[in-house]
């Protein structure tokens, strides 16, 4: 209990407390903003903690970690372009809300689900973090390559309505992610001699180009078309009904995505897609899914936040960070001459407990912020349309270079966005490409690494975490298919 | 002989300049530096290499009397920021970063770019590979592994990725004892450690820093350092001289400039970045945070890249791991 006590005292302290609230606001803007992540802001800021006690520190990134993570809604529901890539699942609904005059509600859940959710994942750090960090390392090469392939099945749900499109769109995603060198042996694929093709396709910029830049062209060809609809806002009130309909969503949502945020290398982009399809599985009316689910909603921004928390688990009881962000807070760790493990827990329990009580109260910070500022938010959509979007293509353009000062990035970009506008014509869903992008380079690596691990034999697939995925993935795909036929059954 | 001239005459330099600052102070005829300084770092912002360079930058601020701005140029496994130093003007303005990649991603295909293509200013860093496995393992020491691998035992080792300097590392120290691993390439050491940790592999081949706070807390077992001393953070852990084997190997890093610069504008980096490394902010830095130090003129880091190119050049081609 001491330990509380240090950590309650260390947080509950004027500066730490504005050092949450200066990291909460920098990092909605960061978030917000295409092209710039979490990783880069607290990476840029690092070097200014070193003069603060760690706790102080801690409490600055950890507030734009959190914020960051919330504020990539706002854009994917106003614009339709995440701000980050964890955003990406909130716009399958977000965005269909806002172009149903219901923008004010969706920001107001996004909110609200992203602090849930973030505490919900600062409880269970808080409880559980060195068992489930055990957990955590049973993940081997085999778990990740089963789990993948699990993850990649959201394709097939996603896309009941327009199977073949989706996985086209899927494998589209997959191919692009091979583009560079392998994981495995460094072998250059579809480089074609290109230095900059060999370095491999950043995740970003495909992401700005297909959502928000794509979303800009279409929005330019309306102009010119003369329409320029401009849906209503709507109310920004979330009644206790509406809360209690999504407080199941939202807490299945949480635990979904904080336990995919603890495993290494896989963090808030996967754990809001898994939580938006275990949500979508087992919800009635699923067919309003994609449409304007306020569910949907819900469960990627809890998922998302939860993933924080889960992402400091590791990091904090082994030492192995969880995700990129929290690899650069090791660095703020160590830099006071303290090394994350278990020894930190006994020798600095005010910082371990500290940024327990700290990393909760940024998320209430986020909910007081966040509902204040919604209405700030949304004036971007009073912008009148022929600003707002040069503007989002100009950010982009800006957003993509700032990402490593790569002019090739901004070319990837803009061809991103030709084929997002594309594939949006031809209705083929977008997201699914993404999660080809996102989940190919981990079934690969993980499947070749389990092979070499087993010396060439399968036998890993019979291991107990493998075959219950495995399970898991053929019921999964069988559903879908189950759905997809009764689905064109009713409609034909 | 050529390079022993080359260090013989730069220290003559050296003399000459310091006497000639001592002398005349600013009124000497060598003004360098009198404009700002550029240090390109190849690899990303928050990194290792870019926080040693910031951290050196801002002391050689005051110890170089000019101002000095850290750029990241990132790609290519740090090709892209090499070539910038390379082909930068040959004024001294523009220094860059160079780590041991330097010397390996020529011969593993990656870009064209070598030690041939830069001079030396001076080395700040050596972190020597530690090969360590799982605290429940059954192999006690380094001799127990290669025993085992001797046996036909499958030693699975993970490493933060093919031609990566811990891969290449721990397949030299495989060479010299005789034996085969198996490597098991991870996105960093952070997962191949993991790895270990789950018990999916026997080993991992990391530098020391990266597998000390493991270590600290009785989880990783290091057998061996694969430098010339043993490491302040791994006290207890032997050297590759003191079992026996005839490898050494690790990352460092150092500063460059490109293959035209004047000898005098090097030795005057060279002296004042000197007394940046020197500084006490500098040293509680690196020791802090875990990086090895150690420090080569310009000269002896010039000599040093040329052995490190021919000897990973040898290695990578053995073990067939080029690209092409």
């Amino acid at each position: 209990m001491s330990g509380w006590a240090a950590g309650f005292e260390a947080v509950l302290d004027p500066q730490a407390l504005f050092l949450i609230l200066a990291g909460v606001l920098v990092g909605i803007l960061v978030g917000a903003l295409p092209g710039l992540s979490a990783t880069m802001a607290v990476a840029v800021l690092l070097p200014f903690t070193f003069a603060l006690e760690p706790v102080d520190g801690m409490m600055l990134l950890l507030g734009i970690y959190g914020g960051a993570l919330y504020a990539g809604s706002i854009p994917a529901i106003l614009i339709r372009a995440p701000g980050t890539p964890s955003a990406a699942a909130t716009v399958l609904d977000g965005h269909p809300m806002s172009q149903r005059g219901r923008a004010g509600e969706a920001l107001s859940i996004s909110v609200v689900a992203s602090a849930v959710g973030g505490m919900v994942g600062v409880v269970f750090l808080a409880l559980f973090a060195p068992r489930v960090a055990e957990f955590a390392l049973r993940f081997g090469p085999a778990e990740y390559f089963m789990l993948s392939i699990f993850a990649l099945t959201i394709i097939a749900s996603l896309s009941e309505s327009a199977m073949v499109k989706g996985l086209i769109s899927g494998t589209l995603g997959l191919l692009i992610a091979m583009i560079g060198l392998d994981p495995i042996q460094a072998f250059p694929r579809f480089a074609f001699g290109s230095v900059e093709l060999s370095a491999g396709i950043q995740f970003i910029p495909i992401l700005i180009g297909l959502f928000g830049v794509a979303e800009a062209l279409r929005q330019f060809e309306r102009l010119r078309g003369g329409v320029e609809e401009r849906p209503a806002l709507g109310s920004f009130r979330l009644g206790f009904d509406r809360l209690k309909r999504l407080a199941p969503t939202t807490a299945g949502s949480s635990v979904l995505g904080f336990l995919v945020g603890v495993l290494p290398g896989t963090g808030g982009d996967i754990g809001s897609f898994v939580a938006y399809n275990e949500t979508k599985r087992f919800a009635r009316g699923e067919k309003n899914f994609g449409r304007g689910d306020p569910r949907g909603v819900a469960a990627a921004e809890s998922a998302n936040n939860a993933s924080t928390a889960g992402a400091l688990t590791p990091t904090l009881t082994l030492g192995i960070p969880g995700d990129s962000v929290s690899a650069i807070l090791i660095g703020a760790i160590t830099v006071h001459g303290l090394r994350p493990g278990p020894q930190l827990f006994t020798g600095s329990p005010e910082l371990v407990y500290g940024i327990f009580i700290g990393f909760f109260l940024v998320y209430t910070c986020l909910l007081v912020v966040g509902l204040l500022g919604i209405r700030l938010w949304v004036q971007l959509m009073r912008v009148p349309t022929r600003f707002l979007w040069p503007t989002v293509l100009v950010l982009s353009v800006v957003g993509s270079y700032a990402l490593r000062s790569n002019p090739f990035d901004v070319l990837v970009m803009l061809l991103a966005a030709v084929l997002g506008y594309f594939m949006m014509k031809g209705g083929y869903p977008l997201a699914p490409l993404v999660i080809g992008v996102i989940l190919g380079p981990i079934a690969e690596s993980g499947f070749r690494r389990a092979m070499i691990i087993s010396g060439g034999s399968f036998e890993w697939l019979l291991t107990p975490i493998p075959l219950t995925l495995l399970i898991l993935t053929l019921a999964s795909i069988a559903l879908a298919a189950l759905r997809a036929r009764s689905g064109s059954a009713s409609s034909a | 002989m050529g390079w022993r001239l080359l260090r013989v005459s730069g220290l003559a330099v050296a003399v000459v300049t310091l006497l000639g600052v001592v002398a005349c102070g600013p009124a000497g005829e060598d003004e360098f530096p009198s404009e700002q300084i550029e240090i390109i770092v190849p690899w990303a912002a928050g990194g290792g290499t870019d926080q040693t360079a910031r951290q050196l930058a801002a002391v050689a601020e005051e110890t170089c009397g000019t101002g000095i701005i850290v750029s990241n140029q990132t790609g290519s496994t740090g090709a892209v920021g090499f070539q910038a130093a390379a082909t930068a003007r040959p004024d001294g303005y523009t220094v860059g970063l160079a780590t041991v990649e330097i010397a390996m991603i020529n011969h593993l295909g990656v870009a064209p770019v070598t030690p041939e293509d830069v001079r030396g200013v001076m080395q700040y860093n050596f972190d020597p590979a530690a090969f360590s496995v799982g605290s429940d393992s059954p192999y006690e020491s380094i001799e127990d592994v290669i025993a085992a691998a001797e046996d036909g035992e499958d030693i699975r080792v993970g490493t933060s990725g093919t031609g990566s300097i811990w891969h290449v590392a721990a397949a030299g120290l495989a060479r010299e004892a005789g034996v085969e691993f198996t490597y098991v390439p991870f996105d960093g050491a952070a997962p191949a450690i993991a790895a270990v940790l789950g018990g999916q592999i026997e080993a991992t081949s990391a530098s020391g820093a990266e597998v000390a706070p493991q270590v600290e807390a009785g989880e990783l077992r290091p057998l061996v350092v694969m430098g010339e001393e043993r490491l302040d953070i791994l006290p207890d852990t032997p050297t590759t001289q003191e079992v026996g084997i005839d490898w050494e190997s690790g990352a460092w890093r150092g500063l460059v400039v490109p293959n035209d610069t004047p000898d005098d504008v090097v030795q005057t980096l060279n002296e004042c970045f000197r007394e940046a490394y020197e500084s006490e902010q500098f040293q509680d830095f690196m020791e802090t945070q875990g990086f090895g130090m150690v420090y080569r003129d310009a000269g002896e880091f010039e000599s040093y890249m040329d052995e490190e190119f021919e000897r990973f050049g040898e290695l990578i081609r053995e073990l067939d791991i080029r690209a092409e």
